[in-house]
């Protein structure tokens, strides 16, 4: 398992990710897409720690991660308030 | 083939699918599932890759986040039938994990928890250099980030409690 190989998963990653924000409708499904950007961020990340061998990639993906609970926070309370919502 | 590039096909694999699967399937209970499956193999990819604690935060989040998230945007809320008060259940799922948390960081305060643990033998993982990093120049990021969750979260019960 090379470095460039992760990177390209990264990079597939956010390509799908991107994708679904852009195409999807919904609220959820474009949430979904932008968890999954996330996710490739963080992947790449922590495949620059370990390529590296350094822990500030690490330090920056548990930021991210930060970031992207928040969003998800707020993205899904926002969406069950407003299928709630009349 | 060796049992590292294997796993990392495995879970990079089931992490694309899993990926296109949730961001094109317009069930929402199969894009969860999904996410959460991609979510579990990136984890995987984050262990072989020598980061054990984002492998173990991640997969608390989408044990803990993401199952929960599906089952409340796929299953109705009775509303005419609610009679009764229920059970303080959030309220006793805090309790226990805050518990659980003293517990370990009084483990680790006693060193019953080794805080430099290792995946791979070549190179440890060190939590302590970590930890050192988030406490040091990464401090003001650390502090910015842990204040976005605690203000998402409080409006995020706030809006879901109207």
């Amino acid at each position: 398992m090379t470095t460039a190989a992760v990177l390209y998963l990264g990079a597939v990653l956010f390509a799908v990710g991107a994708f679904g924000t852009l195409v999807r409708h919904s609220a959820v499904g474009r949430l979904v897409g932008v968890e999954v950007m996330f996710a490739a961020a963080i992947l790449t990340f922590v495949t620059a720690a370990a390529g590296f061998h350094e822990l500030d990639g690490q330090a920056a993906a548990l930021i991210v991660i930060a970031v992207a609970v928040a969003h998800a926070a707020i993205g899904y309370s926002l969406s069950a308030h407003l299928d709630r919502s009349p | 083939m060796t049992s590292e590039q294997l796993a990392f096909a495995i879970a990079g694999a089931v992490s694309i699918i899993g990926a296109v699967t949730a961001v094109t399937h317009r069930e929402p209970r199969v894009a969860g599932a999904a996410l959460l499956a991609t979510l579990l193999s990136l984890a995987v990819l984050y262990a072989s890759l020598a980061a054990p604690l984002l492998a173990g935060v991640v997969v608390v989040l989408a044990l803990f986040a993401t199952v929960p998230l599906v089952v409340h945007l796929t299953v109705p809320a009775p509303r005419a039938h609610r009679t009764a008060p229920e059970p303080p259940m959030a309220g006793a799922a805090a309790v226990v994990g805050a518990a659980l948390l003293v517990l370990l960081t009084l483990a680790i305060a006693y060193g019953e928890v080794p805080v430099n643990v290792s995946v791979r033998s070549a190179d440890g993982y060190d939590l302590a250099a970590l930890g050192a990093l988030l406490t040091g120049h990464a401090l003001s990021a650390a502090i910015t980030s842990g204040t976005v969750i605690l203000v998402a979260l409080i409006c995020a019960g706030t809006r879901s409690s109207r």
